[in-house]
């Protein structure tokens, strides 16, 4: 694998529309590493807050004794969508990527497909 | 009369924005100076060891926390003796010859270097040690500026607080709890209830799964809040019989008695 600074500058890079892209450990709620982002929007705060919506998610699952694993989570704002991937490699349980999107530019369908073959190539 | 017109002088009031910078920036003073001239070396702390280069911290150590090999092995990443021979020859890329990615040993890296700082950062009761010296064999994997690494331990702490407020699942021997009616729990806490025996504590049950020490202070906090876990509480003191450990005082005992019983 690449590592994570390779990683997170292809997202950017390479999908149409992305403004900020963090790495982040959903257990503790640290990124362990963010690229993007601006003065006013901080990836750090936003990973920490994202890991609630992933726990919130799996407990919900839980509950309902849903057996499959996630793959990824949508957030629609007007101007942003954000995309959540979950990390399924060897080692990379209780990691996801976080990508923020300008709404305007980005094709969404794409840029799932193409941060579902960043996360394969991640193989933690 | 003299009428006194200049207004008293000031009372000198403590800045709460600056006192607030200065409690944040207090977790280890020591550290902050030696970020700023740029030090190479060990750094010694109570509850573990911080690795500097050039004012950044590059390796962390602690007795409470699994180090990079533990981590390594303990999911078949790395074979033990693999990280042996990497680890005598003190040659990094001997690690990605035996077949570890740049990216799983940064992560894992970072994961350790986090969690084992956590600790090393920990309020200390004795003073912290510096020998100046050169640079550590992982220096160039994933170094971190002290002031990350210092928001960074805030932050874990804070989130811990968070989660449920009382530390004593922390440090002490766990057990497990039977609520009324227990909710449901996910897999990976599931794993570290599993673990509960009433001997291991937090830095064990890491250690058993081959997990950051901070992410199972999480999970425990989390079960102890749903009343699953609770810390092991201490062992009442015995009531050692003042008889056997003075003879005089036992025979008075007996005299007393037998007085007692006429």
């Amino acid at each position: 694998m690449a590592n994570t600074e390779t990683t997170l500058k292809e997202c950017l890079a390479s999908i149409e529309g992305a403004t900020g892209v963090a790495l982040v450990d959903y257990t503790s709620g640290m990124a362990l590493g963010t690229l993007g982002g601006s003065k006013t929007f901080d990836l750090n705060v936003a990973a920490a807050g994202n890991t609630d919506v992933v726990r919130a998610k799996m407990r919900t699952m839980e509950h309902l004794g849903l057996k499959g694993g996630i793959e990824d989570i949508l957030i629609t704002l007007t101007d942003q969508y954000h995309l959540i991937r979950l990390i399924t490699g060897r080692g990379g349980n209780g990691l996801f990527l976080y990508l923020v999107l300008d709404a305007k530019r980005a094709n969404l369908a794409m840029a799932r497909h193409q941060l579902k073959k960043i996360e394969e190539d991640l193989e933690v | 009369m003299t009428v006194v017109d200049s207004p008293p002088p000031r009372l000198p009031v403590r800045d709460r924005a600056t006192a607030h910078q200065r409690a944040g920036a207090g977790v280890s003073p020591m550290l902050t100076r030696l970020a700023e001239e740029r030090a190479t070396g060990v750094l010694d702390r109570e509850h573990g060891t911080l690795h500097l280069a050039e004012g950044r911290v590059v390796h962390a150590e602690s007795p409470l926390a699994p180090g990079l090999d533990e981590f390594l092995t303990a999911h078949g990443t790395l074979a033990a003796e693999d990280w042996r021979d990497a680890e005598d020859s003190g040659d990094g890329g001997r690690l990605l010859r035996h077949g570890v990615t740049p990216g799983a040993l940064e992560l894992a890296q970072a994961s350790a270097l986090y969690d084992a700082a956590y600790f090393a950062l920990a309020p200390s009761s004795t003073p912290g040690r510096f020998r100046y010296g050169t640079a550590h064999w992982l220096a160039s994997v994933h170094p971190v500026p002290v002031a990350a690494l210092e928001r960074e331990t805030l932050r874990r702490r804070a989130l811990l607080r968070r989660i449920w407020p009382d530390p004593a699942t922390d440090g002490a021997p766990l057990i497990r709890a039977a609520p009324v009616a227990a909710p449901a729990v996910p897999p990976r806490q599931a794993a570290v209830l599993e673990q509960v025996d009433g001997v291991r504590r937090a830095a064990d049950i890491a250690r058993e799964l081959g997990r950051p020490t901070f992410h199972t202070l999480v999970h425990l906090r989390r079960l102890a809040a749903a009343g699953l876990v609770s810390p092991q509480p201490p062992p009442p003191v015995l009531d050692v019989p003042p008889e056997a450990a003075d003879p005089y005082v036992a025979l008075l005992k007996r005299v007393r008695d037998a007085l007692e019983a006429l």
